[in-house]
């Protein structure tokens, strides 16, 4: 297809960058109706000896779904999604959604491509940190 | 180094075991706004239905964590914790627990008109050593979500990890 982007190994998808406030993470909160207590409430992070809010790392998830389709367009389908938690995130950080691709090959499962991707997400600033790796996708993209 | 041991004869015993949940009532055009929307994911495939109809899906799409993420399908109430998702009510003392991570496959798109059903499944527990020494469990737990015609919308695997607590350098509790 003509709208798609080239697509080939070695081929970095836009980055998608993201700062998550507290507001951000009671919405996620209600939207997936998990109401824990970490990621929103002072006392019971006192008590825990945690910082600030953790972000849901589910969240990191819907961010690395949501920037190889928003890069492979409304045709292409997620097939397989996984990632593995490195560092908590806090509220009001910024973190950085990043892919690579790492295979591309005819779909054995029908007449599309089957892309493969590498991912990983970082906090930027200055307490910068990997979140969330390894990471990685395979995506199937109609020809 | 720790000598203790976590993984005991009553969690081995429970390797296999399930809990099945059906949602009330169809996912809904709403939920998947919602999700869209906390998630700052503007796709219109989540919420123009015409669009949508034009990539080649009857309705507006779920984005696809979605079902893998919302507890919907939960009757509550929840804990003490505020929680409401499903959980195996695994403690063991002295251990922190933490998400190991997830891995999704997905085999059909959700819409508004999905009700779902999740079963949930004790795959694995097993037990590692941290490179610090300390004693680590990890459970790994498999979900299957179908719709109500039976077919199979997506699997999500997820470990959940404790970690033996050192003692404290004192010697007193925590």
């Amino acid at each position: 297809m003509s709208d798609l982007p080239d697509v080939e190994v070695g081929t970095e998808v836009p980055a998608l960058e993201r700062t998550i406030e507290l507001p951000d993470m009671i919405a996620y909160a209600g939207s997936t109706w998990d109401w824990h207590r970490l990621h929103y409430d002072p006392v019971y992070l006192e008590a825990k000896r945690v910082p600030a809010p953790v972000v849901d790392g589910q969240v990191f998830g819907a961010l690395l779904a949501e920037q190889v389709l928003d890069w492979l367009g409304p045709r292409a389908s997620l097939r397989t999604l996984h990632f593995r938690f490195k560092a908590l995130v806090f509220a009001g950080e910024t973190v950085r959604c990043l892919a690579t691709v790492t295979a591309v090959e005819p779909d054995p499962d029908g007449e599309g491509d089957l892309v493969t991707l590498e991912a990983r997400v970082e906090v930027v600033g200055d307490r910068g940190r990997v979140a969330v790796a390894p990471a990685g996708a395979t995506v199937v993209v109609p020809r | 180094m720790s000598d203790r041991v976590l993984l005991t004869d009553e969690l081995r015993a429970r390797i296999g075991e399930t809990a099945t949940y059906t949602a009330p009532e169809p996912l809904g055009r709403a939920a998947i706004r919602y999700f869209a929307v906390a998630v700052g994911d503007d796709n219109p495939l989540w919420t123009d239905r015409s669009y949508a109809r034009d990539h080649g899906f009857d309705d507006v799409v779920a984005p696809p964590t979605l079902l893998a993420e919302t507890n919907q399908y939960m009757p509550g109430p929840r804990d003490a914790d505020g929680f409401l998702g499903h959980s195996w009510h695994i403690t063991i003392p002295d251990t922190r627990l933490v998400r190991g991570g997830n891995a999704y496959s997905f085999a059909k798109p959700a819409g508004p008109d999905t009700v779902v059903t999740a079963t949930w499944r004790i795959a694995d527990v097993a037990e590692r050593t941290t490179s610090a020494g300390m004693a680590m469990l990890i459970v790994t737990s498999e979900a299957r979500f179908t719709d109500q015609h039976g077919d199979l919308l997506l699997t999500n695997t997820e470990t959940l990890v404790f970690t033996e607590l050192a003692p404290a350098a004192d010697g007193g509790a925590s």
